[in-house]
């Protein structure tokens, strides 16, 4: 499958976000914390992409936002990814007791929202971006478990399989030495789509508030800033709102060429 | 004539009965989780007004006291089930009002901006979804694939602020007035959440059509002399409703969460403005009770997706 323009470009907003948040100190002249221009300024020579309400630097902020924003969630979906994966592993290989253990919890967590589980664990632990993070990535476990599960017992009846066990296979051999490496295109289109949820939970909680701290830069949490200057200062929810839309349309067009690469689907 | 069940109903009525019992079980599960997650995590959901210097030390103890919170965690757990069972869902650390009474006089609020939502998704669902289905190769029918895929993707934080800021616009332009107030109100909620809500419904619509269109009674039709136009569409789409219809109910227990941020954006009041102040304050039994309430609501609406989806596709009742 040729990758068409649309994949070249959002590969190439997703490298310039991650690459300019990464570089946020040698592009901004100016720290994300300090008043440096009138509040609400529009951009200006020096600033170029003007204020916030307290004369912050809005592209040091933009940038440095960035970090949090595009980080956070792959420590978010690593810990669905990882957790959610294991336990369905576990199920589809292991098989008995175990399986009906992993699905009947997937299915009861399943029962409240993935979102609203995650504002349930900030509830139980307090606001905080760390817990925001902790509670979008077991958020996303349980759903994560159930796919993975189907994966793995999809491969399981291929015919390699059975010829392993034929083999003589132990479970455990079959399990980390074809299941794992066969689903590996699986998972990583996975992780893509698991990215944005990530993503789009995240953004959403920062910008419910839950990330406590105001000062800290993060695109939903600027996104919420911007709403009170909507119509004084446009530029402050403009922006974020922006890097936000485009992020998510750039990791769900990877994801969509990613599933269409896989071999036999 | 008495009606007879036949074995048919008798096993329909089976499963709806399997099914109801799975739900209840389902639910009696996630209740417990959020049991299980706001008392394991560590927190003591009392001694955060101490430390936030809001009681005195006696207080909170008593508070904890009256809480139930100084007995054995199964005790808690029991009695916690014991008192959900008869409807009580505690008090507000806060307000010291009934959770109960809290939720049910925000609820109405909620209720409307989530069923206008629902009415708004499946129009522009059906629209997106017969659009993207029936020309698929199309310009019209991509666009409104892409249309339908933008809906689910893009957060409602984003739309809902982008919402604004165009309304805000045009009333600039043509001078504020009141019924622009009055569309900020609920209509432009709606419209946000609703359209955050079709994508769901486009793709089961259009998947729904791309099959039909391509089994042999609409070849049949075709061949008799039936013109491609809306009777053939409407021949297509009829096999194709019975699962966006039951999507309907999924629907409900999705837009009940994004009202969470639709509320916020549009500074609405409601359930879920009422969920996020909650957790800010730490008033826990406000925030289980909202997460049970939509643990019990998204639960019954899978039973009632399933009980829908056998009542409206024959087909699927003779395997059940």
């Amino acid at each position: 499958m040729k990758a068409g323009v649309g994949v070249w470009l959002a590969g190439g907003w997703l490298c310039l976000a991650v690459g300019a948040s990464l570089f946020a100190p040698l592009i901004s002249v100016h720290g994300p914390q300090l008043p440096v221009g009138p509040a609400l300024s529009p951009s200006a020579p020096g600033l170029p992409l003007g204020a916030d309400a307290l004369g912050r630097d809005f592209l040091a902020r933009l940038l440095y936002g960035g970090r949090l924003s595009l980080w956070a969630c792959v420590l978010a979906s690593a810990l669905s990814l990882i957790g959610g994966g294991l336990a369905g592993l576990a199920a589809a290989a292991v098989g008995g007791v175990i399986e009906r253990l992993v699905l009947w919890s997937a299915n009861s967590a399943l029962a409240i929202p993935g979102l609203l589980l995650a504002m349930l664990l900030v509830a139980a632990m307090g606001p905080g971006l760390p817990t925001v993070v902790l509670a979008v990535g077991l958020g996303g476990t349980p759903g994560m478990a159930r796919i993975t599960r189907s994966i793995f017992l999809q491969l399981r009846q291929s015919s390699y399989v059975s010829a392993a066990e034929a083999l003589g296979g132990g479970r455990r051999w079959i399990a980390v030495r074809h299941l794992l490496p066969n689903a590996r295109p699986h998972l990583l289109s996975l992780a893509t789509t698991n990215y944005a949820w990530a993503f789009m939970g995240i953004t959403t909680l920062t910008f419910l508030g839950l990330a406590g701290d105001p000062s800290i830069p993060e695109w939903g949490a600027m996104l919420n800033d911007g709403r009170s200057h909507l119509f004084d200062a446009p530029h402050l929810a403009l922006w974020p709102g922006l890097a936000i839309g485009l992020t998510i349309l750039a990791v769900h067009t990877l994801g969509t060429w990613q599933a269409r690469l896989r071999p036999g689907d | 004539m008495v009606p007879v069940l036949d074995r048919p109903a008798l096993g329909a009525l089976a499963a709806i009965g399997r099914r109801a019992l799975e739900g209840a079980v389902t639910a009696w599960a996630a209740v417990s989780l959020t049991f299980v997650a706001l008392r394991l995590t560590g927190t003591d959901p009392v001694s955060n007004l101490l430390s936030q210097g809001l009681a005195s030390p006696q207080q909170v103890e008593a508070l904890r006291h009256r809480l139930g919170l100084d007995l054995p965690l199964l005790i808690q757990y029991l009695q916690f089930l014991a008192r959900l069972l008869r409807g009580d869902l505690g008090i507000s650390i806060y307000t010291n009002r009934p959770v109960l009474g809290v939720i049910a006089e925000q609820l109405p609020q909620t209720a409307a901006l989530a069923s206008c939502g629902l009415l708004i998704s499946l129009a522009i669902g059906l629209g997106l979804g017969v659009a993207a289905g029936w020309d698929e190769r199309g310009l019209g029918g991509r666009l409104a694939g892409g249309l339908a895929g933008l809906a689910t993707a893009m957060p409602v934080a984003l739309t809902g602020i982008l919402a604004i800021w165009l309304v805000g616009l045009v009333g600039q332009r043509a001078g504020a007035s009141e019924w622009m107030a009055a569309l900020q109100r609920l209509l432009l909620p709606a419209l946000v959440l609703g359209f955050a809500s079709s994508g769901a419904v486009a793709r089961v619509v259009q998947a729904g059509l791309r099959e039909s269109l391509k089994a042999p009674y609409i070849l049949a039709a075709i061949s008799r002399g039936l013109s491609p136009g809306p009777r053939l569409l409407w021949h297509a789409l009829r096999p194709a409703l019975p699962p966006a219809i039951s999507l309907i109910a999924l629907e409900a227990a999705f837009l009940f969460g994004g009202t969470v941020v639709t509320e916020t954006v549009f500074s609405r009041p409601g359930l879920g403005r009422l969920l996020i102040s909650s957790i800010l304050q730490g008033d826990y039994p406000i925030a289980q009770g909202l997460v049970i309430l939509a643990a019990v609501v998204y639960t019954a609406s899978y039973v009632v997706a399933d009980v829908l989806s056998l009542v409206l596709d024959p087909r699927l009742r003779r395997t059940a």
